[in-house]
């Protein structure tokens, strides 16, 4: 524990303290108190909105969040989500974990320059490709449509997923292989058998990255779709003004249930996901 | 290591082929793309036509890209210089480990685990020039003076979607607390014995400690400005007569009207100031922090 070495009350000493608490104290209200005034909102009507902003609700209008979910179509904008953030961390992982295999576990010509071509990728500032993101979705006939949602989040996670699973998989050690190789096992095995089960936290760590970044994304779900029918969660919400137009109190309710879950995960995680931050930057 | 070479051969390029296939078509097709037809007058159905630097150009020379360009790097400096100064000033405060510090991180952190959308949306209902909940604090102040319609004023627009992004610190104060209370006990204990005070603790000792991890932190929340686009988009889109607008938002924009040339000047204007800026880091602090943390 640092103690704190202001054991000379000074004026300055004290000056100090105060400061320290007024910024703390301003960081606290400025990242609480907008969400509590939200959520509180997302029970009030709209009259009392206007009239009574700091009050309590006088009777809290559950009947907002029925209008939420059925205005704003929430139950499929959240299986949109979790179609398209599962199936393109599904697939980024398949793809790269193979390829990852192979660049760390086999010899081949060109391998270095290979990878590191790849590797490059991470350094490319996505938000740019719009115009031929667009264009190739378009090409290949999938505008609007859930796959090429999942394809393009597979396709801009696959550099930073292959570094994660080439990182991962360099260290696991060669005898574990030999064996298998002695034993019998086909190229194919050795993968899905030997380096696959053993990589598990590799696999792990790169599929909540890529989990995550799908979840949130929003540029690419706005430029690649239209139809209600294909809107992810995150592109919903922002078409929440034009649905419940002046509806506001069931507009917050809406956006009240659309971050739930996340809040409901932190809450549970939270020691977990503060540690898992905090060692990588630690050794980063 | 294997016997039968040739099938081993097949398995390789067998395991190659998706990742290559994909990397073709969402870096190598696309980063060409961008370059090739942003010297082309072209909307993507038209014959093309070479015009040159032409498109950089016009962008250059045109009133919306100015400003989004210039409120690009105001982004850059508010995310790189202020939120991370901030984030550093609380992580010191927090690395002395007051009453309530793991609650307070736990708070500051909240608003990263939520989408920035949602965060948006929530701002446009606070910022909201008839029910939003600023104005009426401000009423219920008596400083009804203060009021503005935030996000439709040109001279309110700007600040108050910066402000809504730089206090939000959580991440970048997570990062550099943990690096800071990584610290040895004993410099700080050696310090006071020499009398130095918390001032001169902070800035003699904490500040060169933290220095690769502020770097990082600076270099990556600057990435951040370069890409800025969902508040701005959900905020504003850009307006008062384009004086929020970003590079991002231009683009999306000319993409979204098929106009292929200029649309994507933008995008490779964004890509070689992108490329520049990572570079920079890994030029600084070697490979491995910035390959992990400069995606997207």
């Amino acid at each position: 524990m640092r103690t704190v070495a202001g054991q000379r009350l000074t004026v300055a000493g004290g000056l100090a303290k105060t400061g320290k608490w007024v910024v703390l104290g301003y960081f606290f209200v400025f990242t609480f108190v907008p969400l509590v005034w939200l959520l509180l909102s997302s029970f009030k009507t709209n009259l009392e909105l206007q009239m009574k902003p700091f009050a309590l609700p006088a009777v809290w209008q559950f009947q907002n969040y029925a209008n939420a979910v059925r205005i704003s179509s929430l139950p499929r904008l959240f299986l949109n989500s979790v179609i398209v953030s599962s199936a393109s961390t599904a697939l980024t992982l398949l793809v790269t974990s193979m390829a990852a295999f192979v660049f760390a576990r086999e010899k081949f010509p060109l391998q270095q320059p290979l990878l590191n071509i790849i590797l490059a990728g991470v350094l490319v500032p996505i938000i740019g490709l719009m115009a031929p993101y667009f264009r190739l979705i378009n090409s290949l006939g999938l505008y609007d449509s859930l796959i090429a949602l999942i394809l393009t989040y597979a396709g801009i996670n696959l550099p930073i997923a292959t570094f994660l699973m080439h990182g991962f998989m360099r260290t696991i050690p060669a005898e574990l292989e030999e064996a298998a190789v002695i034993d019998g096992a086909s190229f194919f095995q050795r993968f899905s058998r030997v380096i696959l089960p053993l990589s598990r936290i590799g696999l792990v760590t790169a599929g909540t990255f890529i989990f995550l970044f799908s979840w949130n994304e929003f540029i690419y779900a706005l430029l690649l779709t239209s139809r209600v029918a294909s809107r992810t969660l995150q592109l919903g919400i922002r078409f929440f003004v034009s649905q419940f137009f002046t509806d506001y109190t069931s507009m917050f309710a809406a956006i009240v249930l659309t971050i739930i879950p996340s809040i409901a995960v932190y809450v549970f995680l939270h020691e977990k996901i503060i540690k898992g931050l905090t060692s990588g930057a630690l050794k980063g | 290591m294997i016997v039968r070479s040739g099938q081993r051969w097949l398995w390789i390029v067998l395991f190659l082929a998706p990742a290559l296939v994909l990397f073709a078509l969402y870096f190598v097709y696309p980063l060409g793309f961008v370059f090739v037809t942003s010297t082309l007058e072209w909307n993507g159905i038209s014959t093309p036509e070479f015009v040159g630097f032409q498109n950089y150009l016009d962008n250059f020379g045109n009133r919306t890209f100015q400003y989004s360009i210039r409120n690009n790097f105001i982004w850059v400096a508010s995310l790189g210089l202020v939120q991370i100064g901030l984030a550093a000033l609380v992580a010191m405060i927090l690395a002395r480990q007051p009453r309530g510090w793991r609650f307070l991180r736990t708070v500051y952190f909240l608003p990263n685990v939520i989408s920035q959308v949602a965060i948006a949306m929530m701002w446009a209902a606070l910022y909201n020039a008839e029910y939003g909940a600023i104005n009426q604090f401000l009423e219920a102040m008596g400083l009804e003076h203060l009021t503005h319609n935030w996000l439709g004023e040109i001279g309110t627009a700007l600040p108050s979607i910066l402000v809504q992004q730089v206090f939000y610190i959580g991440y970048f104060m997570i990062i550099i607390l943990a690096s800071t209370m990584s610290i040895p006990e004993s410099y700080y204990q050696a310090a006071q014995i020499d009398g130095a005070n918390v001032w001169q603790q902070e800035v003699h000792i904490t500040l060169p400690m933290i220095r690769t991890i502020l770097v990082t932190s600076m270099t990556l929340a600057m990435a951040y400005g370069l890409r800025h686009f969902e508040a701005t988009f959900l905020l504003t889109n850009g307006g008062p007569a384009n004086r929020t607008s970003v590079l991002g938002i231009q683009l999306y924009k000319m993409t979204s009207a098929l106009d292929y040339g200029h649309a994507n000047a933008i995008g490779g204007t964004l890509v070689i100031l992108g490329l520049v800026l990572i570079t920079t880091i890994r030029a600084t602090l070697g490979r491995r922090a910035s390959a992990a943390e400069g995606t997207q």
